[in-house]
């Protein structure tokens, strides 16, 4: 069992470096290290400003360790088929989870860490603690993420106690408690409790050694977080696996009403209908969209704004154009007596009008941020010759290619 | 006549799974595709609905090839497949929309076929639903529902009977005698061999991407007079006699 980990974590470790090699080369990185490096910026200028012995300050410390807290999740990589393959082997699962946790809690004390370090010149600038208590305090954070993954072991057998499987229970309102302590207290007190509560949850997890292991739990757990990181990667490249359930989002359906029943429309009704509804390529739409708004709030100038704005509309055009694919794995499509030009045509429609969507809203964040008539202008303009070139030239230069 | 396979070489990669396979399906005609796993009964009918292109030899519908016309090729079938594929964003509701929409059917007639349809399959209170999450049975039983609101002079249908329920299995031949006296022709493979003895017109017999034998089941006792009565019978001496060569 020690083996079947060790052998699913290096074939899981393969495809997340894959992803991340992917991830690193795309040109979104780009202006997502802008965006970082911007906010590093900010950080630190704002630092420059605070005083000590501010009321929200120490607030804002609790809030952020109890937010850090939850990053890190436990990583099983159970499989669907697990259920029938493994049933003869429970035995063994927790020799399985030792080496799971293993894993997860040592990625786990690198995210920890890595907050603090963030944290750290807040805490600093706004509470000057010795060196001794901020050690203390990330001691407490350590023994407090231990804790919660002897809470996810727990979870997933077939335990009874409603006590231990409340879990917003030990997730926040436990955690809340010691970091209050510890960082309104003494830091002591809080790395006492945490240890006190870490020491109890282990206890608590070899009392049911012999609980009968929950396999459905314990799938569904593992695939709703393969499902974020799948979800994370998605931001800036294509998941292949990501196929989430799709949401039925009736509140849409005005939006999707405005496309008539009639032959020619048919790929557009199917692609509106798959835009709106799976949980991917809106995702990947909404982000990407928001998150643009967002830096061009920040953003001032000329010629700055109007450039971000063109790079995001680029980004997001560039994106969709996958989704032209989405539909080909289902037999009916290539059943259907409908040209190729049609499907083109109605394609062409969906991403101008999504493209669209997103030079409008840009096009008011960057007049709200400068109050400039003629940025808006420019950049109403540039916007325009964009999605008119995106879509009627660079589109259907893509489909062309892939064929 | 309605489909005409003839002398078709194919598969799916350079090595063909098919070997020269000729057989045809009449107006009006049942024709049960049978053999065993890996005989070649999909693969004849991925290349009879046009996901593959036959190397060699040629399919027609109604004397149309898919090279001549390709919509009007595939305007003439309608498909069941073995697994059901639905969309994962779409309705009940939508999936028939979708269908009436690429098979141009008129909005008003075709929508009262799809109640009659539903109606029978207990679909009907089911419309704004995502079939993508129903069971196997329920999934099956709306690409039975698409299908059959086409109005196609050709149905190709993969193993209909799996995962229906028996009432449902009655309704569905119930649909396929309709069509049939309308004039449809169905091409229907399965392994279930005794509902097949019952209502099939003609049997094919692939084996190992050949046709075996061909015809009504009279004529399938003659060619193999030791076999004995049954479609069963006849087909398990035929795979047995095979295996022993």
């Amino acid at each position: 069992m020690n083996n079947l980990y060790r052998q699913r974590l290096s074939s899981h470790l393969k495809e997340m470096f894959k992803y991340l090699r992917l991830v690193f080369n795309d040109h979104f990185v780009f202006a997502l290290l802008i965006f970082i490096g911007g906010l590093g910026y900010a950080y630190s200028n704002g630092l420059k400003e605070l005083q000590p012995n501010l009321w929200w300050a120490k607030p804002v410390i609790v809030i952020v360790l109890l937010l850090v807290l939850q990053i890190g999740r436990f990583a099983t990589l159970y499989q669907d088929a697990d259920v029938v393959f493994l049933l003869p082997k429970e035995a063994e699962v927790r020799q399985y989870l030792k080496g799971a946790r293993a894993y997860s809690e040592s990625l786990a004390v690198v995210y920890e860490l890595f907050g603090m370090f963030v944290l750290l010149p807040f805490i600093q600038v706004t509470d000057a603690m010795s060196v001794f208590d901020l050690a203390l305090i990330a001691v407490a954070q350590l023994l407090l993420k231990d804790s919660l993954f002897s809470l996810a072991i727990i979870r997933r057998f077939q335990v009874k106690s409603v006590w231990l499987k409340a879990s917003s229970w030990f997730k926040w309102v436990v955690p809340l408690v010691i970091l209050l302590a510890g960082v309104y207290g003494m830091p002591i007190i809080g790395a006492v409790l945490a240890l006190a509560l870490s020491i109890g949850l282990r206890v608590a997890d070899r009392r049911y050694d012999a609980a009968p292991f929950d396999w459905w739990q314990a799938i569904t757990l593992e695939n709703n977080r393969m499902m974020g990181v799948y979800r994370f990667f998605n931001l800036f490249t294509n998941v292949p696996m990501l196929k989430g359930a799709a949401k039925r989002r009736r509140y849409l359906d005005w939006l999707l009403n405005i496309v008539k029943i009639a032959p020619k429309n048919t790929y557009l009704y199917l692609y509106s209908r798959g835009i709106v509804r799976s949980g991917e390529f809106s995702g990947l739409y909404s982000r990407l969209t928001i998150l643009g708004m967002i830096l061009l709030y920040f953003v001032r100038g000329t010629w700055l704004p109007v450039a971000l704005a063109a790079l995001f509309l680029y980004l997001i055009g560039f994106q969709l154009i996958p989704f032209y694919w989405q539909f080909d794995d289902i037999v009916f499509t290539h059943l259907y007596p409908i040209g190729e030009k049609q499907r083109v045509n109605s394609f062409r429609r969906l991403m101008f009008s999504l493209t669209g969507i997103t030079a409008v809203l840009f096009l008011i964040m960057v007049f709200v941020a400068n109050q400039n008539w003629q940025v808006a202008l420019i950049a109403l303009v540039v916007e325009l010759v964009e999605v008119v070139l995106m879509v009627q030239y660079y589109l259907p230069l893509r489909l062309r290619k892939k064929k | 006549m309605t489909l005409q396979v003839t002398k078709v070489v194919g598969g799916y990669s350079q090595i063909p799974v098919l070997k020269e396979v000729t057989f045809d399906v009449q107006d009006g005609e049942l024709v049960g595709l049978i053999g065993l796993n890996g005989a070649g009964k999909s693969t004849t009918i991925n290349h009879i609905i046009g996901l593959l292109t036959p190397f060699k030899g040629e399919i027609k519908i109604n004397g149309v090839t898919l090279n001549e016309d390709k919509n009007a090729y595939k305007k003439q079938i309608a498909y069941i497949p073995e697994t059901p594929i639905l969309y994962q964003e779409l309705t009940l509701k939508e999936h028939l929309e979708m269908t009436m929409m690429a098979y141009s059917l008129d909005h008003d007639k075709a929508w009262k076929k799809a109640n009659h349809l539903l109606n029978i399959f207990r679909l009907d209170n089911k419309l704004d639903w995502f079939p993508a999450n129903f069971s196997k049975g329920m999934k099956q039983k709306v690409m039975i529902v698409c299908a059959f609101i086409t109005e196609a002079p050709l149905f190709i249908i993969d193993e209909p009977f799996l995962g229906l329920d028996p009432l449902a299995v009655h309704d569905l031949l119930n649909l396929i005698d309709e069509q049939k006296a309308k004039g449809a022709s169905v091409l229907m493979s399965t392994h279930v061999l005794d509902t097949a003895e019952k209502y099939c017109d003609r049997f094919v017999l692939l084996h190992d991407g050949t046709v075996k034998t061909e015809g009504t089941l009279p004529e399938l006792r003659k060619a193999l007079p030791d076999a004995g009565e049954s479609l069963d019978d006849i087909y398990m001496s035929m795979t047995r006699a095979d295996q022993h060569e």
